[in-house]
């Protein structure tokens, strides 16, 4: 942690030209910014220094900073995971400059997994430092676009949003499968969107005026998956204050979707696929047979083929389930759709927060764009509500965006003159982005960056990660 | 060389674990050691994730494991030594010397985490002091067992403890153990509701720390006062509390009681509705109690209160983000009571949002008083909340159900207190 000392000239601001960045260093002992104190003229910022930590947090909470720089300590990611935080809850989400001794591949995986594009290496050099201050000042005119209208092909909370072949190929099976009463196997990355096809597969087939009752395999503990299930009966174990209906009795005229099948246990299994063979169940401490009056819906995020492989699932289990099979794109695959998704997104958060903002910068839409998505649309959502939450004017801007994806900034192509980076700069930032969204897997990487591992791996020693 | 086994879940490596006392430590090691699967972040149970979901890579329990072994064999040596110590110091005819070492037994033992054999050590270390002629080993070891018992729920023996600490302090003109005694007095007071007679020990304390300099217990009283305030709702009186508090400790640079100070300024201010200043003054708590040696219970509470502002303003996205990070502190730091709260705010989240998959947090809330956090109060605190969860979500029977079961709880402690609560509540559920 950094250890910050005492300093006569604490928080006096450095003079410099105006409309400069404005930048909060925090001190440490021992001098890890000695050196930036020398440089405060050439570096065109209007320095201010905390002499300690809890003087640090005083000064940010007053906001109207553009910039932090600290130097990490003993533990650079754990600190570098605080103060991630800490200036993210900072009015007006500066920048943060973090600085480290040697800093490992393991920091540099965390710096970009946390969204620190600006991770240094002590000593610091001017050089390194006047080029991220100008990142900082590299505030560009964003343009608004309009955020396309999706209100038409849009409706409730659930609704299917995209125009991707994809995404059309999704429709029509649905449309295929939802009147008849057949057990659907729904598969996809994480975020892709089971449950809303599974709920619109309910509402266009001849249950749907029954309930859609969703359980969460892979959420609820083992030991208590069957009785949820199931029901159970006063009782039948410790914690059974109460008799209790199972889902697949509250489900009786309607759907029930069991969503990540693939964790549940093989004896749970065993019992799903007697339920679905026999059409009845027994409660958990219970003696009377429920007849299963239900439509199956199931999915997962996992190869189901290689859990069978593996003995980790039921053979007989998945053809049970996979009567019809939806794969589910990832979103990466499904071009334009981000746009329209942003768009339902944008419109559905602004509602609920009472807000109007119907256009996107054409730097926010870059950044998006350019952002992995390993949650999918889910992540996609999730990022929204934050810009739609955060954002002050009609338009969501680069800066209502979350760190993760604003750490893409650099990999960007930049329209203005200053900050521009090198290729091999570009190059291994991206890879080192790559790889914290891999977990440092370098054959995971590889695959997505269309390369060798063995030619990562030569880049990752060239770039020093 | 042989690949690396799969993680396994924590639920599947717990069961494979007899509930030993001795095996404690390797119990704690498996919550700490784990980490969610890579895939959970964005999945659709990652909302629900809880610990018991997690997953643990055998090869680092199996590296890990070792140096917890080590840890406890370090423990149990030095307490062994403390031993020895003792009992030479005794047959020296250095009696106080012997209770000092077996007090120190039992604060190591405290810091451990194992209370209950904190309190055989102090109580033994008690019998020694009681034969002596010096009352200032007695009054120390009554000091430790008050504060224990006051730890672990047992207000009616804390008050008794503190009493006599006080009644020998104040015959010996012990000052320091006078003013400890009134703080562990008024921390009873307070906790068991009774502000009137809170208000009168720390009063006492306060005339005694500021007669003899005490600056820092001056602070704390300030603080203490407070925090009383507070809980009676005199929001103006306590932000003054605060304030001479920060004036006495601040120069100290008493980085854990700042922190402390600034956690109730913070809840202070949220009483006022003074939303930016709150989250300020948490902010700086953090940065406090991060300032010199991390503390790690303090940031799990800090952090648990800032997630309850931003719940209570209906910011549910920072409040579920700010209450993941005290619950990752509390697993990294074997903190399972504030792991418990931790788990009890996300339930009250997903309970507010009419979400019934919430009931997960309960389950893992009270699998974990039952495993390993061992409170009755707080597993009886669990059961209430659950029941406030299945009333939100129109499930009376098992409101019910949980309610009872949480009065049963509290009222075999004696917390007169919340059975009143607890007994309106199943009226309202009832009605």
């Amino acid at each position: 942690m950094t250890r910050p000392a005492s300093d006569p000239s604490a928080g006096g601001p450095a003079a410099a030209a105006p409309g400069a960045p404005r930048v909060l260093a925090v001190t440490a002992e021992g001098g890890a910014l000695h050196n930036v104190r020398q440089w405060t003229a050439e570096l065109a910022a209007r320095i201010e220094w905390a002499p300690d930590l809890p003087q640090a947090a005083r000064q940010l909470s007053k906001g109207g900073w553009d910039a932090v720089v600290v130097a990490l300590g003993d533990r650079p990611e754990e600190d570098l995971t605080w103060w991630v935080d800490a200036v993210r809850a900072a009015p007006g989400t500066p920048r943060l400059i973090a600085l480290a001794d040697r800093p490992s591949m393991g920091l540099a995986i965390r710096a970009e997994q946390l969204g620190v594009p600006d991770l240094l290496s002590l000593p610091v050099r001017r050089d390194d430092l006047a080029q991220a201050f100008k990142r900082v000042r590299a505030v560009e005119v964003e343009a608004p676009l309009p955020l396309p209208d999706v209100g038409a092909e849009a409706a409730g909370q659930y609704a299917l949003v995209g125009r991707s072949p994809e995404m059309l190929e999704v429709y029509k099976l649905i449309a295929r499968v939802a009147p008849s009463t057949a057990t659907v196997l729904i598969q996809g990355e994480s975020g892709t969107g089971k449950e809303v096809v599974a709920r619109a597969i309910h509402e266009q087939g001849p249950k749907a005026s029954g309930p859609f009752v969703a359980v969460n395999c892979a959420a609820i503990p083992e030991n208590l998956l069957e009785s949820e299930l199931f029901g159970h009966e006063k009782g039948a174990f410790t914690g059974a204050v109460t008799r209790k209906p199972g889902r697949f009795e509250l489900a009786r005229g309607g759907t029930l979707f069991l969503d990540e099948i693939a964790d549940m246990s093989l004896a749970l299994q065993a019992k799903i696929l007697r339920a679905v063979q026999e059409r009845e169940i027994e409660r958990v401490g219970g003696t009377e047979t429920l007849p299963v009056e239900v439509r199956l819906i199931a999915a997962t995020n996992r190869d189901l083929k290689e859990a069978i492989a593996q003995s980790r699932f039921r053979e007989d289990l998945y053809y049970r389930l996979a009567v019809v099979t939806i794969r589910l794109p990832r979103l990466a695959d499904r071009g334009d759709d981000l746009l329209l998704l942003t768009a339902f997104f944008a419109r559905q958060f602004a509602e609920r927060y009472g807000k109007e903002i119907p256009r996107i910068s054409d730097r926010a839409l870059e950044l998006l764009r350019a952002h992995p998505w390993v949650g999918n649309v889910r992540e996609l959502r999730n990022v929204i509500e934050r810009a739609v939450i955060v954002a002050s004017e009609s338009t969501i801007l680069a800066e209502h965006l979350p760190d993760e994806v604003r750490a893409g900034e650099t990999a960007v192509p930049e329209t203005g003159a200053r900050g521009l980076l090198t290729l091999a700069e570009v190059e291994a930032r991206h890879i080192a982005r790559v790889l914290a969204h891999t977990n440092g897997q370098i054959g995971a990487a590889a695959e997505v960056l269309g390369i060798h591992r063995n030619t990562l791996t030569r880049k990752m020693k060239e770039y020093g990660l | 060389m042989k690949s690396p086994l799969p993680p396994v879940r924590v639920e599947q490596a717990l069961r494979l674990l007899p509930e030993l006392e001795v095996l404690l430590p390797l119990r704690s090691l498996i919550l700490a050691a784990s980490r969610p699967e890579e895939q959970a972040q964005w999945a659709s149970h990652g909302p629900y994730l809880t610990v018991g979901k997690r997953s643990v890579e055998p090869a680092e329990l199996h590296q890990r494991a070792a140096l917890v072994a080590e840890q406890v064999k370090e423990h149990v040596a030095a307490l062994f030594a403390s031993y020895v110590d003792a009992l030479e110091s005794q047959q020296r005819g250095e009696a106080g010397a012997a209770v000092d070492a077996l007090r120190q037994a039992g604060a190591r033992e405290e810091r451990a985490g194992r209370l209950a054999q904190a309190r055989a050590w102090f109580e033994t270390a008690l019998a020694l002091a009681e034969g002596l002629q010096d009352r200032r080993p007695e009054i120390e070891a009554l000091l430790a067992l008050g504060e224990l018992e006051e730890s672990l729920g047992g207000h009616a023996e804390a008050a008794r403890r503190h009493q006599r600490a006080l009644a020998l302090a104040e015959a010996e003109f012990h000052q320091a153990g006078a003013i400890a005694a009134c703080l562990g007095l008024g921390d009873v007071a307070l906790a068991t509701g009774q502000w009137t007679g809170a208000r009168a020990w720390f009063a006492r304390g306060m005339r005694l720390a500021e007669a003899g300099g005490d600056l820092s217990a001056t602070g704390q009283l300030h603080h203490r006062l407070a925090a009383l305030a507070r809980r009676t709702g005199d929001l103006a009186p306590a932000g003054e509390h605060l304030r001479r508090a920060r004036e006495c400790l601040e120069p100290l640079g008493e980085a854990r009681a700042m922190a402390g100070v600034l956690n109730t300024q913070g809840q202070v201010d949220a009483g006022m509705g003074r939303e930016a200043a709150a989250v300020a003054a948490y902010r700086e708590a953090l940065a406090w109690a991060r300032r010199d040696e991390r503390d790690a219970g303090l940031e799990a509470v800090i952090r648990l209160n800032l997630a309850e502002l931003h719940f209570g303003a209906g910011r549910l996205l920072e409040a579920e983000e700010e209450a993941r990070r005290a619950e990752q502190v509390a697993i990294a730091h074997g903190l399972n009571r504030r792991l418990v709260q931790s788990y009890l705010l996300m339930g009250r989240m997903r309970g507010r949002q009419h979400d019934e998959t919430g009931f997960v947090f309960f389950e893992q809330a009270i699998q974990l008083c039952q495993t390993l956090e061992r409170s009755p109060a707080l597993e009886a605190q669990v059961y209430q909340e659950y029941g406030l969860f299945s009333t939100a979500l129109g499930s009376r029977d098992e409101a019910r159900a949980y309610l009872e079961r949480a009065r049963e709880i509290f009222e075999s402690l004696g917390e007169t207190f919340e059975v009143a609560k607890v007994r309106e509540e199943l009226q309202q559920v009832s009605a």
